[in-house]
Order: structure tokens, then C-alpha cells, then sequence
């Protein structure tokens, strides 16, 4: 039961940024996974070599440097793409390609910083934080790990609300995500409140990851790839558009992981390792009962009986 | 340099480069040519590298007279076994192979055709991402299944060419049966490119609507697509199954998609021949660096993650430089086309 609260704090600070990156850009990001991984090994490298167990100075420099992966992406690779008039297919293409680049280019750091510490960044241990108070409830011992993704996801959602709803910066999100051109026309800058979007996205993204660290046993480099059919399935189910139902995804998938898959192994005897299978079944009723239809440029197609059509 | 191998080299280089230029020649179909953005390719190719594993180290075993519930192939006694059994029947050898070419098509295609359903009615990012998907489900899956080997995987394959005793002679004979596979591919992509079904999926990519209201059959159109894609696919799975004599859940990871993905964007979306060239190119570029590397003596960085750096650097540059890709997608030739050429001439 704690684990599938804790599930699902990790899988809202994860989903949303994507759904929020996509409605806003038109962009669908692979790189996302990376953002993931590389805020948790900021916080790796952080402990790993310079001794620090900080959360809040780990979240803090992940945010950051996540943050400028994420607009340097926009401005050299999607800006450019989309200037050229690529399509959109195209634009996933180029993403799909520096998600490869990032992913080993991680493994070569990881490596590097292995030579010079003699210390294992590949699978590297839970890290301990000494700025978490540790609470106890009744009988629970509240971890480490609960306790700050419950903070984080708080701090975030409520940021979230508060940015879109109450700023104007919030309203020239909003207002591209409707109508890129018309905003335009208005005199929103478009391209600023693009690259602010994409370091929000990368940064609450990174944090995420931080998150992670204080969770998973083992960290390895590819900790954002194997999360990521479980975050793009929960965007689908928001149709990459709402944000309220992206956390409803997040809460569905979180259950069916933890509590239906601990069903199915009682009473069928599934293996747990399985797990993503249920979230595939969850992503292939979603696209086939509930489609985002016409999303990305899909055609709404509805099949039905002969009969009835004529 | 010393004890390099230059007819080895080339050997193993057009090896790869005939299994790799298929699957570039099958994405290029479903992909430059028709508009689905399949990054699901390892899918088809893991399910023929399997099947044919599955069909040949079971029925070897089982044909001779092994008890498969004492030993099954993936234990210990079952490789030696096979090891001892593999190579002594060519008839049932190449018979076995035959079957297998032909089981992987029709299931891989099969499976392209069911998975053209749930990704009908969304775009191309909903489609990629849900083939990636299914290629990491289909790895983790087995990982965790006992009968393929888990994660271990199956070993000692019999080549259908495993009886003849010379290495070489062999080698070069298994590369003459892929290039021939390869030829196949090409001519039948070839004919369906030029045919009036290419052209109408020229036009669903281009413009779905439009081809909808022309009266195609959007829908059909597509699954039929993967279906002879994938099918291809599978068959290139097989002969890569059996050119390592063995297969791990960890050779089928979506990075194997990006290769082929790489190679049709560099040597151009939509033109055949482009993925040919591209194919060669990496293939060689990979091969010289597995073949360099040892001489180079370089330890703290590996190679490995260094090639495909390179590769997902390549895909964005060449997206961002040239997106046309180095052979830039023809007109297709109709007898229309060449007699309005011809007239031209004169």
C-alpha cells in the first residue's frame, strides 16, 4: 500500500512534465527518459564524488542542469527541425536519436568517473540523505524515500496550478498549447515561453529523479528507459493534453503495478518481473477503447459493423 | 598491422551488411515509403531469430531421439548434445532451415498485421512509442521465459550449412544464401515500390485524408504493410540466428532499431537503393571498428557506447543538414512516366 502511494508520486512528477512538454511544443520527447536518468545521476555523481547528502542542493542542481539539457535540446535540435518544416514524425526521429546519443554518453561518464574514484556508477546503492527528517506515524516508519516524493509531488503539482493558472507566464503557456499562430499574433514570445516550458519540463523531470535515488535499490544508467513505458502510457491516458487526467493515469497505472500485479501473482501465480505487461495491456486498451483520436495527426477512424454504416 | 584478416573482414562485414541491409530495406518500406513510424523493428526481428532457434534446437534434439524433458537445449547437456547432433544430417539441416525462413515470416508478419490495429487511429509519435514498447515487452519477456533459455538464451544453433568441414568455405557459402535472401528482398520491395500500390502509399504518407477520400483503404493498407515488413523482418532474424549460432534476450534491444533507422536516413527515406548504401556504410564503420578497437588499446572508454554516440548524433545531423539523406527519394516509374519522358526527348 505504501509503495503504491509512493508509485504513485513518482509516476505524477514524471507524466506530467511530458504531457505539459508535448501540448506545449508539439514535440514528443524521448529525451524524457534521459531527463529522468540524468537528474538521478546528478545526484549520484554528487554523493559518489563529492560526498554531498544534500536532497534539497541535489534537486536544486538537477533542476538546473536538466533544465539546460533540456532548452540547449529545443534550440540547436527541435528549433532548427522545426524551421526547416520537418514533420512531426521527423521531429520524433531526431529526439529518438539523441535519446541514444545521451543514453551512452552517460555510460561514458559513468565510466570516466569509475576510473578516477574506483567506485560502481553503474549500479549504484540507495542513497542516504541527511536533510530528511525520518517520521514515525502509529506504527509506520515513513522512509526516507515516502516522505520526500510526497513533499516533491506536493510542491509540484501545487507550482504547477499556481504557474499555469495564476501567471501570465502560466496564460502564454496555455495560450500556445490552444493556438501556437494565434498566440503569436497577440505578442506572446513565443519562442521564450517555449524554452521556459522546456526547462520546467526538464528540471521538475530531474527532480523526479533525485526522487529516484532515495527509492531504488540499484541506479543504473538506463533507470529512466525501463520507466518509460509506464510514463508515456500515463501521458496517452491524458491524451497528452490534460494534466488532470494524466495524474488519473499515474494513480491507474501505480495500481495496476503494485496492487494487481501482487493480485495476479496470489491467486494465478504471474511473476511479478511481468509487471509491464499489465501496463501494456492498460496502453493498448487506451489506444484501442479510448483513442486520443486524431492525436498527432491520426485520423479518427471509428470501426463499426457493416450494417450500420449504410 | 598485424593478423588482420582482410577476407575474414569482408566476409563477416557483408554477413552483417545483408542482414542489416533487409531490415533497412523493410523500414524503408513501412516507413519512408508508407508513413509508419516503426520503431518496433527489433519486435519482428527477435521473433524470427527466436522461432527459428526455438524450431531447430527442439526438433534436432527431439529428431534423434533425445528425451527434450531430460535435456532441453538450453541446459548444459542439450548444448553439448546439440554440439554432437548439429552437424551430421545436411538434409535435415537445410530442411529445418527451410522451415524456419518460412515459420518466421508467417508469424512475424502475423504479428505486424495484429499490432497494425491498436495504432490506426493516432499519429506517428503514438505509434512509435508503442512499438518501442513492444520490442522492450517482447525482451523482458524473454528474459523471463524458461523454455527459450531465459536469460542465457539458446546456444549451439546448428548453421544449415554446419556439415561442411572447411570454416571458410562455409562461411562464404551461408553469405552467398543471405545476399540471395537479400536479392529477394530488394527485387519484391522493388516491384511493390514501382506497382500502384506504391504509389498509394505514397500518398497515405504524404497525406492520409486525402487518400481516405480517394477511396483507399487507409486501414488495410497499413497492416498489409507490416505484414510483408515484418514478414521480411523475420526472415532476417532467422539468418542472423543462425550466422551467431546463438541468441540472447540482450541482442534484441531497441538500439538495434536505431541502427537500421540511422541507416535509412542517411542514405535517403523513400529510395531503396539509399538504404542499401546506408546499410554498407555503418555496417562497415561498425565492423572497422570492432576491428580496430583491440589494435588501439583504449580501455577507459568503450567503443561500443562510442558507436552509438556516433549513431544517434549521425540520425540528428543528418535530420538537421540534409534531411533528404545522401540518395534523395525518384519519382516512381510508371510506362506513363517514361513515355512522357521519352516524348520529351525527341
Amino acid at each position: 500500500m505504501v509503495n503504491f502511494l509512493q508509485y504513485i508520486f513518482f509516476y505524477t512528477v514524471f507524466s506530467l512534465p511530458l504531457t505539459l512538454s508535448y501540448r506545449t511544443t508539439k514535440v514528443i520527447n524521448f529525451v524524457h527518459a534521459n531527463f529522468i536518468t540524468y537528474g538521478a545521476y546528478t545526484a549520484v555523481f554528487l554523493h559518489g564524488v563529492l560526498g554531498n547528502s544534500s536532497i534539497v542542493i541535489a534537486a536544486f542542481l538537477a533542476f538546473v542542469i536538466v533544465g539546460g539539457m533540456a532548452v540547449l535540446d529545443n534550440l540547436l535540435v527541435f528549433t532548427q527541425l522545426q524551421k526547416r518544416g520537418s514533420s512531426p514524425a521527423m521531429v520524433m526521429i531526431s529526439s529518438m536519436g539523441l535519446w541514444i546519443a545521451y543514453r551512452y554518453l552517460l555510460y561514458v561518464l559513468t565510466d570516466i568517473m569509475h576510473f578516477y574514484t574506483s567506485k560502481n556508477f553503474v549500479s549504484y546503492g540507495r542513497i542516504t540523505y541527511s536533510d530528511i527528517p525520518s517520521i514515525s506515524l502509529a506504527e509506520f516508519n515513513l522512509s526516507q524515500a515516502f516522505i520526500a516524493s510526497m513533499v516533491a509531488t506536493i510542491l509540484v503539482v501545487s507550482s504547477l496550478y499556481l504557474i499555469l493558472e495564476k501567471t501570465r507566464m502560466g496564460r502564454a503557456m496555455r495560450a500556445i498549447s490552444d493556438n501556437a499562430t494565434l498566440a503569436e499574433i497577440s505578442g506572446i514570445p513565443r519562442n521564450l515561453v517555449i524554452n521556459l516550458t522546456w526547462f520546467l519540463c526538464g528540471g521538475i523531470t530531474a527532480v523526479g529523479g533525485v526522487l529516484w535515488t532515495s527509492f531504488s535499490g540499484a541506479i543504473t544508467p538506463e533507470a529512466g528507459d525501463s520507466m518509460i513505458l509506464q510514463v508515456f502510457t500515463i501521458g496517452f491516458i491524458g491524451g497528452l493534453a490534460s494534466l488532470l487526467r494524466t495524474s488519473i493515469g499515474a494513480i491507474i497505472i501505480a495500481f495496476m503495478e503494485n496492487i494487481g500485479i501482487a493480485f495476479l501473482n496470489t491467486y494465478l501465480g504471474v511473476p511479478v518481473s511481468f509487471r509491464p505487461f499489465l501496463t501494456f495491456i492498460a496502453l493498448l486498451t487506451t489506444l484501442i477503447l479510448f483513442p486520443p483520436l486524431g492525436a498527432g495527426g491520426g485520423l479518427p477512424y471509428r470501426f463499426r459493423k457493416r450494417g450500420l454504416s449504410q | 598491422m598485424i593478423g588482420f584478416d582482410i577476407v575474414g573482414f569482408i566476409i563477416s562485414w557483408l554477413t552483417l551488411f545483408g542482414i542489416y541491409a533487409i531490415l533497412s530495406l523493410t523500414l524503408n518500406m513501412e516507413s519512408g515509403v508508407s508513413g509508419v513510424t516503426n520503431f518496433g523493428k527489433v519486435v519482428f526481428y527477435g521473433i524470427g531469430a527466436y522461432i527459428s532457434a526455438t524450431l531447430t534446437t527442439y526438433l534436432i534434439l527431439m529428431l534423434n531421439g533425445v528425451d527434450i524433458v531430460e535435456n532441453p537445449p538450453y541446459n548444459i547437456n542439450g548444448v553439448i548434445l546439440l554440439g554432437e547432433l548439429g552437424s551430421k544430417n545436411p538434409v535435415l539441416n537445410i530442411g529445418l532451415f527451410i522451415l524456419s525462413v518460412f515459420l518466421s515470416f508467417i508469424v512475424a508478419g502475423f504479428v505486424g498485421y495484429l499490432l497494425s490495429y491498436p495504432i490506426l487511429r493516432v499519429g506517428p509519435e503514438f505509434v512509435g512509442f508503442t512499438l518501442l514498447s513492444t520490442g522492450e515487452l517482447l525482451r523482458i519477456f524473454l528474459l523471463h521465459f524458461e523454455p527459450v533459455g531465459a536469460s542465457k538464451g539458446l546456444m549451439a544453433i546448428p548453421n544449415p550449412l554446419g556439415w561442411i568441414p572447411d570454416s571458410r568455405v562455409r562461411e562464404t557459402l551461408y553469405l552467398i544464401v543471405i545476399l540471395a535472401f537479400l536479392a529477394l528482398t530488394y527485387t519484391v520491395m522493388k516491384r511493390l515500390l514501382n506497382s500502384p500500390l506504391g504509389r498509394t502509399l505514397k500518398s497515405v504518407r504524404d497525406d492520409e485524408t486525402a487518400a481516405l477520400c480517394m477511396g483507399k483503404h487507409v486501414p488495410k493498407i497499413k497492416a498489409l504493410v507490416l505484414f510483408i515488413g515484418s514478414g521480411f523482418t523475420g526472415v532476417a532474424g532467422t539468418l542472423l540466428s543462425y550466422y551467431f549460432t546463438s541468441v540472447n534476450p540482450n541482442m534484441f534491444v531497441p538500439s538495434v532499431t536505431f541502427n537500421a533507422w540511422a541507416m535509412i536516413i542517411l542514405g535517403g527515406m523513400g529510395n531503396l537503393t539509399g538504404s542499401l548504401l546506408g546499410a554498407a556504410l555503418i555496417t562497415l564503420v561498425d565492423r572497422l571498428l570492432t576491428f580496430i578497437t583491440p589494435l588501439l588499446g583504449i580501455t577507459v572508454i568503450s567503443p561500443d557506447y562510442v558507436r552509438w554516440i556516433i549513431i544517434g548524433l549521425l540520425i540528428v545531423v543528418v535530420l538537421i543538414v540534409n534531411p533528404r539523406g545522401i540518395l534523395p527519394e525518384k519519382p516512381i516509374k510508371t510506362p506513363a512516366l517514361q513515355q512522357v519522358e521519352e516524348e520529351l526527348k525527341k
